[in-house]
């Protein structure tokens, strides 16, 4: 027996008793809905600390703070140490953040630009990790960059104040001013232009203000050609009160770098990364460390409120029992009349299971949709009742309830399975139905 | 042999369980049907001639003896395999036609077809040739209580030869019909045997019925009097 024939006899059966399918459904729509609100809590309760707590740092990322060196810790890593970063499984990106070691006093149409100093950025590695950008491009040639969300903020702007939009600098040229101190003591200028193609992301945290200028290693080298010290640092010419002076790393010395950070493919990989990298000496942190307890805690959480939601779905499955045993009794007739003329047993168990599966279907869809009503009602009203109550504003952003796609699957599923399980023994009579007895109406 | 019953004995369990009292059916049956017989199966009530045709259709198990059905041994099938059987070799008409309320003439009709899996463009062009066959097309969206006994009967025919079953088992067909209806149904049975080679048991208490069948034979207090009784010299099997 095919399928669509299955599906069609069982779409016949169903309209024979409207009321009661109609009521069965609804008892297994409320039990899955109240599954998923109840869960969708957990779920947006976590999301809200979570996010807090990630901020803008990425959950793949680990924060490499040194390297043990003797008796002491190395903070600074070299090329080698990069290199070998580079070559652990399952790391997608190495990235690293280094000041251009002098103020390169940036000008924008003849104006001061109020940054706080520009950075050197790898730009490949920054594309694969994802450099949140809220607006223009990552750049693609040596004279392009980045600026920071906050560079248009003027000086004197209060926290939490909106600066004037950055986007609005995009294709336009800043002017950095490079100096190199000579050995005499004199002063070397020289101006390179750079376009702006991108402004990065505005800072999740409410207190961070970034007004960086991103450079890329095309444009360090620039710079450092110029200087002939790493980073653009400035030489400082021995005086009276600085008798011995100080010679920065020039371009030929061991280069080190600053605020690496190893980007994996996977937020599942970081702990498998960071155990690696820990053994060869590193020092390293990941938000995912921080936030393994935090999730533990969540994930016992919400299997306890998918459990006590799945006994909301066990209630509604003793009406689902209920209407197919009721089905069953009805039809016994029909069913001994099709065993009479050669319906296999199993067709006649899978005519009932697909029709307790129907149920199950038809009140997770309509449970599901009513759960996306419940937690769109739940966020928008719940900060107005905890602010009309307790004066109280909720963070922004917060949310109470959260149904991501997989608790919508997760309920759907149990409710399949918890209405396949109910008809399971009703399906299992209608096989045992005697057939002469239901041909003589003695049923 | 189409149908041989060896030393067939049936017997039922009554009251309650621990307390059963055994009440035998049939005794010591030895029957054969060859292949395009009509045999009639006559006998007062309570003789067991139902229960004969409830063996041969694995309805019952027989108590002992053994059970051979189109050249198969079916005395220890399964109830999954039997359905597969009765689906592939017989055909049914029963006294009170046996069709569903809920389902109309033609879904009545189509169901061997869509228990065996046909398609519905193949189902449909069966359907009504056989119903045009019975001379009940015109009804085909009809359900069972809109249609007279003899419609009814015509439809449940229908459903019983829609797989060309080799065997049509037949538990008092005329049993609710009108003479007419009935005079029409055993021309029918006959016109069947005789063009499609069919085999027919029919179970009956009509006289009309068994002077329709090639070979009567008489049950009485669950022996079978005569197994080759009227027409025992009867040869049709090639």
């Amino acid at each position: 027996m095919k399928l669509k024939d299955q599906i069609r006899f069982v779409r016949q059966n169903m309209k024979k008793n409207k009321t009661r399918l109609f009521m069965t459904v609804l008892a297994t729509a409320m039990g899955c809905s109240f599954l998923i609100v109840l869960a969708s809590v957990g779920f947006g309760l976590q999301k809200s600390i979570v996010d807090k707590i990630v901020g803008d740092r990425l959950v793949t990322a680990i924060d490499i703070y040194g390297i043990e060196a003797h008796d002491s810790i190395e903070r600074q890593l070299g090329l080698s140490q990069i290199e070998y970063l580079r070559s652990v499984d399952h790391v997608k990106a190495v990235t690293y953040r280094n000041q251009v070691r002098q103020q390169l006093s940036p000008s924008l149409d003849g104006s001061a630009v109020n940054s706080q100093g520009a950075v050197n950025v790898d730009f490949a590695a920054e594309t694969k990790a994802g450099f949140a950008l809220s607006a223009g491009t990552l750049p693609k040639a040596d004279d392009e960059v980045v600026i920071g969300y906050h560079i248009r903020i003027p000086p004197g702007t209060k926290p939490n104040e909106e600066p004037p939009a950055a986007d609005e600098w995009l294709g336009k040229t800043i002017n950095l001013e490079v100096s190199q101190t000579q050995t005499d003591g004199s002063e070397r200028k020289t101006t390179i232009p750079v376009k702006i193609v991108g402004v990065a992301e505005k800072p999740s945290r409410e207190w961070r203000i970034d007004t960086n200028i991103y450079i890329g290693n095309g444009l360090i080298a620039k710079i450092e050609d110029f200087t002939q010290t790493q980073w653009g640092e400035q030489r400082i010419v021995p005086d009276k009160k600085n008798p011995e002076g100080y010679e920065p790393p020039g371009l030929q010395d061991p280069r080190f770098y600053n605020g690496v950070q190893v980007i994996a493919d996977g937020a599942n990989r970081v702990k498998g990364i960071g155990e690696v990298i820990r053994k060869q000496g590193y020092f390293i942190h990941s938000i995912a460390d921080e936030l393994e307890q935090v999730n533990l805690v969540f994930l016992i959480m919400k299997i306890g409120l998918v459990f006590v939601g799945t006994i909301a779905v066990l209630i509604a499955s003793i009406g689902i029992y209920n209407t197919m045993t009721m089905a069953v009794t009805e039809r016994a007739q029909d069913i001994g009349i099709m065993k009479a003329i050669g319906a296999h047993p199993s067709a006649i168990r899978r005519i009932f299971l697909l029709e307790s599966a129907m149920i199950g279907i038809l009140g997770a869809l309509i449970g599901t949709v009513v759960a996306y009503v419940v937690s769109f009602a739940v966020n928008a009203g719940l900060p107005l009742v905890v602010q009309g109550f307790m004066n109280e504003k909720v963070p922004e952003g917060f949310r109470f309830s959260w149904i991501p796609a997989y608790l919508a699957a997760l309920a759907a599923l149990i409710s399949l399975a918890v209405a396949l399980l109910s008809g399971s023994r009703p399906a299992r009579r209608a096989t045992r139905v005697d057939v002469l007895r239901a041909l003589r109406r003695d049923l | 042999m189409m149908i041989e019953l060896i030393q067939v004995n049936h017997q039922f369990a009554i009251g309650k369980k621990g307390k059963e009292r055994v009440v035998p059916v049939l005794h010591h049956i030895d029957l054969h049907v060859k292949k395009g017989e009509i045999v009639a199966i006559v006998g007062r009530s309570g003789s067991g001639k139902s229960t004969l045709l409830n063996l041969i259709s694995g309805y019952i198990r027989p108590t002992s003896g053994t059970i051979r059905v189109a050249e198969q041994d079916v005395t220890g099938l399964s109830e999954g395999d039997w359905a597969n059987f009765r689906l592939a070799h017989l055909g049914f008409i029963f006294q009170s036609f046996q069709l569903i309320p809920s389902m109309t003439a033609f879904e009545n009709a189509e169901l061997p077809l869509v228990l065996k899996g046909i398609a519905l463009s193949e189902r449909k062009k069966r359907v009504m040739e056989l119903l045009e066959q019975m001379g009940v097309a015109e009804y085909a969206g009809h359900y069972p209580g809109e249609l007279s006994g003899g419609q009814q009967q015509r439809v449940s025919i229908a459903r019983s030869l829609m797989l060309n079953p080799p065997i049509v088992l037949a538990d008092e067909p005329t049993g609710s019909l009108d003479t007419d209806n009935e005079r029409q149904l055993l021309a029918l049975i006959r016109e069947l045997n005789r063009d499609l080679g069919i085999t027919f048991v029919l179970i009956t208490h009509d006289d009309q019925v068994a002077a329709t069948a090639h070979r009567t034979v008489t049950l009485k207090d669950g022996y079978l009097l005569n197994a080759y009784g009227k027409g025992a010299e009867y040869s049709y099997e090639a």
